[in-house]
């Protein structure tokens, strides 16, 4: 077996908008079901995925929620701080560099440094093994939409590539190996049947393999509809108005969603449809049978 | 429709800001904003400081940079739409293409730019789809803290304005500091740092007043804000937190609209089902089931969404049948905000 779900770090992303973190929960779910320890991660991103899954409390800390599953919302203070400090070797140099006043404005100014801390927890968790007391089997972590996901998942790579040899380009090097093995990491691009977002998942899923190298686990197109009704249908509906109005307003969803299909066709992993949900929330029902039906559809 | 509708915002804001979570159509809807001033006789620019080119899609343009670029009469014409004759040359729009990161300062500088502008009387300006997208708004005054610091100004010491300041982080205690400080963040983020306030610094004053400007400007009476929001669960309850964000900051709430929103199938529609065979009724049944639930949920959003931003005027845009992504479809969905078309 080595499918999508036995890669140890799921980077779930996607446009804004399309339902990336309804499908990092879902995943996440799934895999606590079965048996694994999971990470679920969000990057500063209001307890999102907490009130999501009735944990509205989980913050910077990783905390156990449920059985098998933890979560965490990264935030760029506390991960600075806790991802410097674990640096020994520059435990003294923390003191005197980054608590001082001047620095800290400085730092407010530097675009990719949250990032940076941020991406090195969620790497550190990564990097114990599994067995290890408080390790995980899984982690899924939400990414920010598009444009700051690459910036996110790109900062090893520039650190590599800019830095002489030394500490920091050792951790940046250990980051990019994880994160470009193939048999650890997986992006799951989530998109939607429409034509921009659909865009978006092809650029993205172009960059992450030419640019960041990192392996497109599988792309998942949110709210499909499939086709339910042929011509003959609604020629059997002349007389009818309301129902042929209907019939034409879905039929063109389904339209869109079988053009998005065959436009992310073009991406050479796995395509995952999940249905367009109908219900008013989005609770722990739906989360649990879209995550079955991720499960089913990367089987 | 309480307070002042959209239409007078259209015909007197000078600066009108689109906010919004990413994904809910903010874009395509400043773009139609900026038509429907337009065509109201006032001379528009839409300004997006989004790095995609989703604006330069949504108004059918193949290019657009830093430089606010012409929507030609022949374009607007083609699609339909005759603006009187003044205006036709005063359809500007203009997309930044800044690094991410930048994006806010550089917004900044657009904005205080095109404000100085007399040719232009309403600026609309789209927001970033940061995860936070109200970020924007604290950006003069993390500017302004950072430059009126102490230590903001030893680094942009005005006696440093002709040196790189690269050179200067380089000496500074010794190099240690600022090697310490490129190990963490990268060379070149350094590099690009150390570019970006060197230009600053060259600049400071008048970046200084210009930071300062922008931000009574967006206090100011002569700015207004639209929120556009979703009609999902999830973009209900964003869209009311930044409403409450807004609210609490003082700022001119002019509007919220919530886009997309989906429309009831005729109520003629079940009588229809009868007479007809199976499997056809049991498809039909079942797909009108989930219409009447997602425009149902559709109308408790609105209903939710006017109730908690009352009395801030709300239009509900219907979803269009195809994606907006030409002249035609934006002056439709322009209809809505200013009340000739309406639905719920």
């Amino acid at each position: 077996m080595s499918g999508l779900l036995d890669r140890r770090l799921l980077l779930v992303t996607g446009k804004g908008g399309v339902g990336k973190s309804t499908v990092a929960a879902s995943l996440a779910l799934r895999l606590a079901s079965a048996g694994l320890r999971t990470l679920l991660c969000e990057v500063n991103a209001d307890r999102r995925l907490g009130r999501m899954l009735g944990h509205p409390g989980v913050g910077p800390e990783v905390t156990p929620v449920e059985p098998n599953l933890s979560m965490v919302d990264l935030e760029p203070d506390a991960a600075m701080r806790e991802y410097v400090l674990s640096k020994i070797r520059l435990e003294r140099v923390y003191r005197a560099v980054f608590e001082n006043r001047m620095v800290r404005y400085f730092l407010r100014f530097v675009p990719s440094l949250a990032e940076t801390v941020m991406l090195g927890k969620v790497m550190w968790h990564l990097r114990q093994w599994p067995d290890a007391p408080g390790g995980f089997d899984r982690i899924v972590l939400d990414l920010p939409a598009t444009g700051h996901a690459l910036t996110l998942l790109g900062v090893p790579q520039s650190l590599v590539s800019a830095l002489p040899s030394g500490p920091m380009s050792t951790e940046a090097g250990w980051m990019l190996d994880l994160l470009t093995d193939p048999v650890i990491t997986s992006a799951v691009l989530v998109s939607l049947p429409e034509e921009l977002p659909v865009n978006e998942t092809l650029e993205l899923a172009q960059a992450l393999r030419s640019r960041l190298r990192v392996r497109v686990g599988a792309v998942v197109l949110n709210q499909s509809v499939e086709s339910r009704f042929g011509k003959a249908d609604l020629s059997a509906l002349a007389s009818r108005p309301g129902l042929t109005a209907l019939v034409q307003t879905y039929e063109e969803d389904a339209r869109r969603s079988e053009e998005a299909v065959e436009r992310l066709r073009a991406i050479d992993a796995p395509l995952v449809q999940l249905p367009r949900l109908v219900t008013p929330e989005v609770g722990r029902g739906e989360l649990v049978s879209l995550g079955d039906a991720l499960a089913e559809g990367l089987r | 429709m309480n307070g002042p509708s959209l239409e007078e915002v259209l015909r007197h804001r000078r600066v009108l800001v689109c906010v919004g979570a990413g994904g809910v159509g903010k874009t395509t809807l400043a773009a139609a904003v900026a038509m429907r001033a337009a065509a109201l006789g006032r001379s528009a620019l839409v300004c997006t400081i989004d790095p995609a080119r989703r604006l330069a899609n949504a108004l059918g343009l193949t290019w657009l940079g830093n430089a606010p670029t012409e929507v030609s009469a022949e374009v607007l014409a083609g699609a339909g739409i005759r603006l009187a004759a003044p205006l036709q040359n005063r359809f500007y729009q203009t997309l930044s293409t800044a690094l991410a990161g930048s994006q806010e300062y550089i917004a900044l500088e657009r904005l205080g730019q095109l404000r100085d502008r007399s040719d232009v009387q309403l600026i609309v300006l789209d927001t970033p789809p940061t995860a936070h997208a109200l970020d924007f708004l604290d950006a003069p005054s993390r500017i302004l803290d950072f430059l009126d610091n102490e230590a903001a100004r030893w680094l942009l010491d005005p006696a440093l304005r002709a040196s790189r300041l690269s050179l200067r982080l380089a000496h500074w205690g010794g190099g240690v500091a600022a090697k310490t400080i490129g190990r963490i963040i990268g060379g070149d983020t350094l590099e690009e740092l150390a570019a970006f306030l060197g230009a600053v610094s060259g600049m400071n004053q008048g970046f200084r007043e210009r930071a300062r400007a922008v931000r009574a400007l967006l206090a100011s009476p002569e700015t207004g804000f639209l929120l556009v929001a979703g009609a999902s669960p999830e973009r209900r309850e964003e869209a009311l937190r930044f409403h409450a964000v807004l609210g609490d900051r003082g700022l001119q709430r002019d509007g919220v609209v919530v886009n997309r929103v989906q429309e009831q199938p005729p109520a003629s529609a079940e009588t229809e089902l009868e007479g007809l065979p199976e499997p056809l009724r049991g498809a039909l049944a079942r797909t009108l089931g989930e219409a009447r639930a997602l425009a149902e949920r559709d109308r408790l959003s609105v209903r939710l969404l006017r109730d908690g931003t009352a009395p801030v005027p709300l239009v509900a845009v219907p979803r269009f049948p195809s994606e907006i992504h030409d002249l035609r479809a934006l002056w439709r969905a322009g209809s809505y905000l200013l009340g000739e078309a309406a639905i719920l």
